[in-house]
């Protein structure tokens, strides 16, 4: 907790039912730039509910979304996009037989210059130095940019993933928000400690970052700050280094009454 | 990993270079079937000597391979865009048909030629367009191919279509000594491939068939990119189709259907995946080129054709073996964790 500005991303009062079902009940949650926010909560606390809602993919029932200070209603995931966040899926979202290069650059390919760019020829030296750059900003050099995603280790690829999502947030402009869902869950020891390390130069270089995780130590870790959901309601918004595991697992489980008596104070 | 490469240069003196297993690993899988058609034609210069190993042959070869490899490329355009598309016998008919029906009536050689191509991206347009509502592709194709061929039937009206004398300029004709067909091929083959893999589109088409999530997520329409890959093989079923009627110079209505097993042999020696998103049309060339090889060889020493299909077959099998291998390899050098196997990913 370092900025002192307003928030990269804030939500304020957000609810989200499904029928009679409250999925989210008067959720209040900021992130700052720079900062990593770890979302806790157990299996249908309303952790992925939210990140749906921050990402545009589900429109909340009552409740404002407000991204840099302004007021936001995301439609779509698009609209998400456009406002700066990037969302980083679970399931890598990329494609496997293409390089890096290919997959970093998919959508916003460099066209080559003169008569072969307007009949769309790619520059694949350009693309592949830009990728090249780009991972070199973010301190993370794989594989050589032309290894197709295939045969990359599971790390790497989600590492390739993390890029992909922050070369976006950068394109958009300077600081963007990045959510994050999941993004060890089926990685091993080191390669967790590998994107663990590319959170943390991506919060440093000001995005803010907004991580899902039911990994206890990784919060721990990697968060300025912590929010635990339970059934919907916010319970514990702590920053990381006032808190302890137990106190996390109590109010995951609901064993350990919520910080706040009534709801919605922040 | 200190960054010690100079700007300029960087992708090409990359100082982190794939490990050398990692390299010759993926020359195999990519550059195997032709190292294979080099041994091939090696052996067989040396068994079927002298008559293998000549110009006019090479040509025979070539000539021999040119339809199986024009109607390879369609199918290969579809599987790698992610779709199957068995309508090609169909939409082949239909354009030598619609061709030889416009020529006979009067049309002139040029633009009947034209209408037929048309046609065939049309036909697979309409693939396209079906198969985007959610129908599986190799259903809907089976169903435009029984369509396409009752057409061409009704157009012929049962019979076939002959005396299309003036269409042997794509046929029987040489130039500078090579057949039109081989030509023909060349240039397909040509284009498709600065197209899949040097051009924006291309590129895109391909990913769509890798991960048409993927693509929708980096905000680019994915569904346009399905419905180019139906109207290219449609488009070069079309082209199969005329090229077909103007060796003969008569247009059969029947679609002939065993069109579909060669070229997929050759896609799949071409170590196309069905899986899509993956796989390079000059290997796709060299596939047909290997098909005509051996049952040209074959032939001059006097074997049975069956021989050469059940080399083929072998060869095949084999191949399957060696893409095997190398993924597992790949696997198991690369990936200590369950969620990233080689060719499944995590799709």
């Amino acid at each position: 907790m370092t900025a002192t500005t307003e928030p990269a991303l804030q939500l304020r009062g957000v609810d989200m039912h499904y029928g009679y079902v409250r999925a989210l009940d008067g959720i209040d949650i900021e992130v700052r730039q720079g900062e990593v926010l770890g979302l806790l909560g157990d299996n249908g606390a309303g952790k992925s509910t939210l990140l749906k809602v921050m990402s545009g993919a589900h429109q909340p029932t009552n409740g404002e979304i407000r991204v840099h200070g302004a007021e936001q209603t995301f439609g779509s995931p698009a609209d998400a996009t456009h406002a700066g966040i990037q969302m980083v899926y679970q399931d890598l979202a990329l494609v496997d037989a293409q390089d890096i290069a290919t997959n970093l650059s998919l959508g916003r390919e460099i066209l080559r210059k003169g008569l072969l760019g307007w009949l769309g020829f790619i520059d694949h030296k350009a693309q592949r130095r830009r990728s090249t750059e780009e991972m070199d900003k973010l301190g993370v050099r794989t594989a050589s940019m032309t290894r197709p995603v295939e045969m990359l280790s599971g790390g790497q690829r989600q590492v390739v993933a993390l890029a992909r999502g922050a070369t976006r947030v950068f394109d958009e402009e300077r600081n963007g928000i990045l959510l994050l869902d999941e993004p060890t869950a089926a990685l091993g020891y080191e390669q967790t400690q590998q994107v663990q390390a590319l959170i943390r130069r991506l919060a440093d270089q000001g995005v803010a970052c907004v991580l899902v995780t039911h990994n206890l130590p990784l919060a721990m870790d990697v968060c300025d700050r912590i929010t635990v959901l339970n059934r919907g309601r916010k319970v514990a918004d702590i920053p990381a280094a006032e808190t302890e595991n137990d106190h996390l697992v109590g109010w995951i489980t609901g064993a350990r009454p919520s910080m706040f008596a009534t709801e919605g104070a922040s | 990993m200190t960054v010690t490469i100079a700007a300029a240069t960087a992708v090409s003196t990359d100082k982190d270079k794939d490990p050398a297993l990692i390299r010759w690993l993926i020359f195999v899988r990519d550059r195997g079937i032709f190292v294979l058609w080099a041994l091939l034609l090696i052996a067989f210069s040396i068994w079927a000597s002298p008559y293998f190993a000549s110009i006019d042959n090479g040509l025979l070869i070539a000539n021999a391979a040119a339809l199986t490899a024009i109607f390879a490329a369609g199918i290969a355009v579809g599987i790698i865009c992610g779709a199957l598309d068995l309508s090609i016998p169909g939409t082949a008919a239909l354009a030598g048909c619609v061709c030889g029906w416009l020529i006979t009536h009067g049309t002139p050689t040029g633009p009947a030629i034209f209408v037929a191509l048309v046609l065939g991206g049309v036909v697979g347009m309409i693939n396209g367009l079906i198969s985007l509502r959610g129908f599986n592709p190799i259903i809907v194709t089976i169903g435009t191919l029984s369509v396409m061929s009752g057409a061409a039937a009704g157009i012929a009206g049962g019979y076939t279509i002959s005396g299309l004398d003036s269409l042997v300029f794509l046929g029987t004709d040489r130039f500078a000594g090579v057949p039109a067909p081989v030509w023909i091929t060349a240039a397909l083959f040509a284009v498709l491939t600065v197209f899949l893999t040097r051009t924006r589109d291309g590129i895109r088409m391909m990913a769509v068939g890798g991960n048409a999530e993927a693509v929708r997520r980096s905000g680019i329409h994915a569904d346009r990119y399905k419905v180019l890959g139906f109207v290219i093989s449609g488009f070069c079923a079309a082209l199969g189709g005329i090229v077909t009627t103007a060796l003969v110079t008569e247009a059969n209505p029947s679609a002939n259907v065993s069109i579909i097993f060669n070229a997929l042999t050759a896609v799949a020696l071409a170590g196309v995946s069905l899986a899509g998103g993956r796989g390079s049309l000059p290997r796709v060339l060299v596939g047909a080129l290997i098909l005509g090889t051996i049952s040209n060889a074959l032939t001059i020493k006097g074997v049975s054709p069956y021989w050469a299909t059940a080399t083929t077959g072998l060869l095949l099998l084999g191949s399957l073996a060696v893409e095997k291998w190398v993924s597992t390899t790949v696997s198991r050098r690369l990936v200590q964790n369950a969620s990233a196997s080689v060719h499944t990913g995590t799709r």
